[in-house]
């Protein structure tokens, strides 16, 4: 129900959303999740508007560690330390049998998607219209990723509408 | 660590900076439980016996870790030998 409407690759590029949420150890799929996804599955529009913008999947992925980090900092706990004193076992993915729920940013995400999509009136849901959902909240952490690696919302959207007119949807 | 950037902990300094700092500090726990309990196996301890420390069942940390470490250390892992992981 929730992938209805939705093209191979924007389908895919979820897939790749939750297997990124389990490397970074996060135990609900994040809106920014969505957002490594497209850059993981790097197909289609959304990717390719991404990749034109410089912005890549180390990238994005250090910058979540980043914001991670930093949170941590503001009660004083230094992550690096922690991952220092633990040893090699120490790993923030989520393990195979746990399963990982939408968080409701993310849900939120892709039912904006949707509206996203009937907006510029189309009949798929592609990964453009999946990175406009998830960039869609503000506060959201793919905006701010995004954000610390000098690209916004605006600037993707511009980038969205520019690579459309010269694609096929998808 | 700088005071002036530093969330009051448990303050109402700046709510989402203090919520945001929760999610992290549950990763970062989760992670952490991991690797110690990781450790503590490879070092020869029972299920029981970590359970023991961590304050809950033995069943509960089995169901939670044996499947993952299993698979990270296929047969017996180093200082493990004889004790009938």
């Amino acid at each position: 129900m929730i992938f209805n409407r939705f093209t191979d690759r924007s389908r895919r590029s979820v897939e790749a959303a939750f297997e990124e949420a389990r490397a970074l150890g996060h135990d609900s799929l994040g809106d920014e999740d969505l957002l490594l996804g497209i850059l993981r599955a790097d197909e289609g529009i959304g990717a390719e508007a991404l990749s034109s913008l410089g912005v890549t999947l180390e990238a994005a992925r250090e910058e979540s560690e980043e914001l991670l980090s930093a949170a941590l900092y503001s009660i004083g706990i230094s992550l690096e330390e922690i991952r220092r004193e633990s040893g090699d076992a120490f790993e923030m993915r989520i393990p195979d049998d746990r399963k990982i729920p939408y968080s409701p940013r993310a849900k939120n995400a892709l039912v904006r998607a949707r509206k996203e999509m009937r907006r510029l009136g189309d009949n798929h849901l592609g990964t453009e219209h999946v990175l406009l959902g998830a960039l869609h909240d503000e506060h959201g952490m793919s905006v701010r990723i995004l954000a610390g690696l000098g690209v916004s919302a605006a600037e993707i959207e511009d980038r969205l509408n520019q690579v459309r007119r010269e694609t096929p949807p998808g | 660590m700088d005071e002036n950037t530093r969330t009051q902990v448990g303050g109402t300094q700046d709510p989402r900076e203090g919520l945001e700092a929760v999610v992290a500090l549950r990763r970062m726990l989760e992670a952490l439980e991991a690797a110690q309990v990781e450790n503590a196996f490879v070092a020869g301890w029972t299920w029981a016996q970590i359970a023991e420390v961590l304050g809950v069942s033995r069943q509960a940390v089995h169901k939670k870790h044996a499947n993952r470490i299993r698979a990270r250390y296929p047969g017996e892992p180093p200082g493990r030998k004889g004790k009938g992981a």
